[in-house]
């Protein structure tokens, strides 16, 4: 556990495998709530919290429960459980604790229930930092640092997109291709521009 | 006929500029360049931009008549795409590598945002991060042309950790090393710089704070040791003189007030070094005009001047 | 009968899941690097919506309103657990290449949204049909995906080489390759839609 290896994760799963345009997870808000920036911004936060909180409580869940009790079988049916509860439970203290916040992006949390970023991000995990069912050194930061460096690349992502988004609304786009299609070659084309970052070493 | 009886309030100052005058000096700025490529590299670098330049105004037309829109090849501006496409592409590459480039940066890269004045990203380097993904055999092979120039690019070879003494900066300055046909000749690359900056067509916020946030970062990281890189030599080689002055000043992908500029150009010039230094790639420039060119209609968003009393 | 027909093939063509609802694009841009992995992307997905179309719309009178997507979710994710220790089991090759995505077909939005729009409204029959055909439809748009890809990318299909000299395109393996695919195919899906119109 050093400080290379939190980099490594950072630039990874920020730019080099973004959660949406190079693991394509969370597309449909991604095509769908894109067009304006406010909207885009309080989505990937709504997206941040939500995932770096379920890779917490999925991390404790398969290496306390799971694992000891051999069901390391019903992980994908436990996190869809637990991740839908722990939404529900987010949206409630959020709506008791702050009501402001809670309009500013509160019903994009219902949206997020079955968001594949967020079971992808756990799953992700315990593929990365569980080897042969034994966590890896330093595991539970490594796998909570990941879930917040995918919010990251998520917000990034929204963020960019939405400002493009935005400006084509004065263009002129060929017909056929308005919103859907041409949000998928930009995408493509920042796609492209991140791969900059391939192969990065410190 | 109509619209020239059309009378608006005054004040009437009538000036010859227009896109396609712009478009056609930039051409011309650009000459210097590639007769410099073609005196580094031989003939093989004007088959090369001669067959981009093609493809992107064939494309263009094509594009016209297919939407029915006005037929704008005339403007300059794919004419433009075309050349910084060739400029951006190793001179000994097969001829239907700058072909597919054109083709697909006047199609991905300009006509899908809706033509001229629109694209988001800068046409050429569309073209040429799509080439790079593609086919990156080509892409990277520099094949040594005649007696004085050394087979691979400095930059890659730095990357490669092999010993750099052979090129001095008189070489990197006069492009007598390996590289892309319109990148390696600085001295031709300022000719046509200070032509588009004495005509005021392009400010100098971007490529200065691009060069100068470059040189300082790879001054400071450059190195085994913290404030021992070789900045000079960072600032010489590669596309960086190509791209801060004739890529990162695109009207269209870029911010509109001086402060986003330099925002801008800072941002690109990060990027840069921070890809040359640490990435897998040995160059970064259209890697990082592009992330910033996405990044513009953001910065623009927050950078705009509001109105005398408004919030 | 003819109704039952008519279930099947609208999933198929009219109501596509990908090109016309554009759902479940996630798995469908992941995984179509070969014809292979969609073909076994498909018939995973096939599989999950056949299965859980036919319980809900078994169970669809003894559930609650008020807790039904929690008990659809349920339903799904016991069938994509089978499916993954199957692939598991019997072909760790095709597993590997799917990866995370296996799991994830629990929250695609296709299997979700036909429990919720169809399967938990409509009898057994209709509903195996209407999974069937959704399940078709995205199999066949997947294998469309992913011949242009791994036509295009590594210049074969199935692994056999068509075009002897052809350079592949490598940028149709990869992420970025995938996200210009579909956004030109949805274009030109539009453009179809509006010639008729």
């Amino acid at each position: 556990m050093n400080i290379q290896e939190f980099l490594t994760i950072f630039i990874s799963s920020v730019f080099i495998y973004n959660v949406i345009l190079s693991r394509f997870l969370g597309l449909c808000p991604f095509v769908a709530i894109s067009k304006n920036t406010k909207q885009a911004l309080a989505m990937s936060a709504a997206v941040t919290v939500v995932i770096t909180a379920s890779c917490i409580v999925t991390w404790l869940i398969y290496r306390f429960l799971l694992l000891p009790f051999n069901l390391a079988y019903l992980r994908t049916l436990a996190f869809v459980l637990v991740i839908a509860a722990l939404v529900q439970f987010i949206e409630m203290v959020i709506r008791k604790a702050s009501p402001v916040l809670y309009r500013a992006f509160g019903i994009y949390l219902t949206l997020i229930t079955t968001n594949c970023a967020v079971l992808g991000a756990a799953v992700l995990n315990i593929d990365m930092f569980f080897v042969d069912g034994k966590p890896v050194t330093g595991s539970f930061y490594y796998a909570v640092f990941q879930g917040v460096c995918m919010g990251l690349g998520y917000t990034l992502a929204m963020l960019l997109m939405s400002g493009i988004r935005e400006r084509l609304e004065l263009c002129n786009v060929p017909r056929a291709l308005k919103d859907f299609p041409l949000a998928f070659i930009i995408a493509s084309v920042l796609s492209l521009s991140f791969m900059g970052f391939s192969g990065f070493k410190f | 006929m109509i619209n020239n009886f059309t009378v608006s309030g005054s004040p009437h100052i009538h000036k010859p500029e227009s896109v396609s005058r712009i478009m056609w000096t930039v051409v011309i700025s650009l000459i210097p360049a590639g007769i410099a490529g073609v005196i580094i590299f031989g003939l093989d670098a004007l088959w090369v931009t001669l067959v981009a330049v093609a493809a992107a105004v064939l494309t263009e037309l094509t594009f016209g008549i297919l939407t029915k829109k006005k037929i704008t090849i005339l403007d300059g501006s794919a004419v433009i795409t075309g050349i910084l496409l060739a400029f951006n592409l190793p001179p000994q590459v097969p001829l239907w590598l700058p072909i597919v480039g054109a083709v697909f940066s006047i199609a991905i890269g300009k006509q899908v945002f809706g033509g001229l004045g629109q694209n988001i990203f800068n046409p050429a380097l569309v073209g040429r991060v799509f080439l790079m993904a593609s086919w990156p055999k080509y892409m990277t092979t520099f094949t040594p042309s005649f007696d004085a120039v050394t087979s691979a690019t400095p930059l890659a070879a730095l990357k490669e950790g092999k010993a750099l003494e052979h090129i001095s900066y008189l070489d990197l300055f006069l492009g007598k090393h390996g590289g892309c046909i319109g990148e390696v000749c600085i001295l031709a690359l300022l000719i046509g710089a200070v032509l588009l900056l004495i005509k005021g067509y392009i400010s100098w916020h971007i490529p200065a704070t691009y060069i100068f946030t470059t040189a300082i970062f790879t001054y400071i990281f450059g190195a085994a040791q913290l404030f021992h890189g070789d900045w000079l030599f960072h600032v010489l080689s590669g596309g960086l003189i190509l791209g801060a002055f004739f890529m990162a000043t695109d009207y269209v992908a870029t911010p509109l007030t001086a402060k986003g500029q330099i925002i801008f150009g800072v941002g690109c010039g990060l990027l840069t070094a921070v890809i040359r230094i640490w990435g897998g790639y040995p160059e970064g420039v259209s890697y990082a005009i592009l992330m910033m060119n996405a990044a513009t209609p953001l910065i623009d968003r927050y950078t705009k001047n509001r109105i005398y009393g408004t919030k | 009968m003819k109704d039952l027909v008519k279930e099947f093939t609208k999933g198929i063509i009219k109501e596509n899941p990908t090109f016309v609802l554009a759902l479940g694009l996630c798995p469908t841009l992941a995984v179509s690097v070969s014809v292979i992995n969609g073909i076994g992307m498909g018939a995973a997905a096939t599989f999950v919506l056949l299965g859980s179309s036919v319980i809900i719309s078994l169970v669809r009178n003894f559930i609650p309103g008020k807790i039904r997507i929690p008990c659809f979710i349920v339903i799904i994710a016991t069938f994509v657990t089978i499916t993954e220790l199957c692939l598991k089991a019997y072909s760790p090759v095709l597993n590997r290449a799917l990866g995370i995505y296996v799991p994830l077909i629990v929250v695609n939005c296709i299997v979700l949204g036909r429990a919720e729009a169809f399967a938990c409204k409509n009898n057994l029959w209709r509903s195996f049909f209407d999974g069937l055909g959704m399940g078709v439809g995205f199999t066949l748009a997947l294998i469309l995906i992913s011949a242009i890809r791994e036509f295009l990318g590594s210049g074969q299909i199935l692994g056999r080489t068509l075009i002897k000299g052809f350079e592949p395109v490598f940028v149709f393996g990869m992420p970025s390759g995938a996200l210009l695919v579909i956004g030109l195919l949805l274009g030109f899906f539009n453009l179809l839609k509006n010639r008729r119109s």
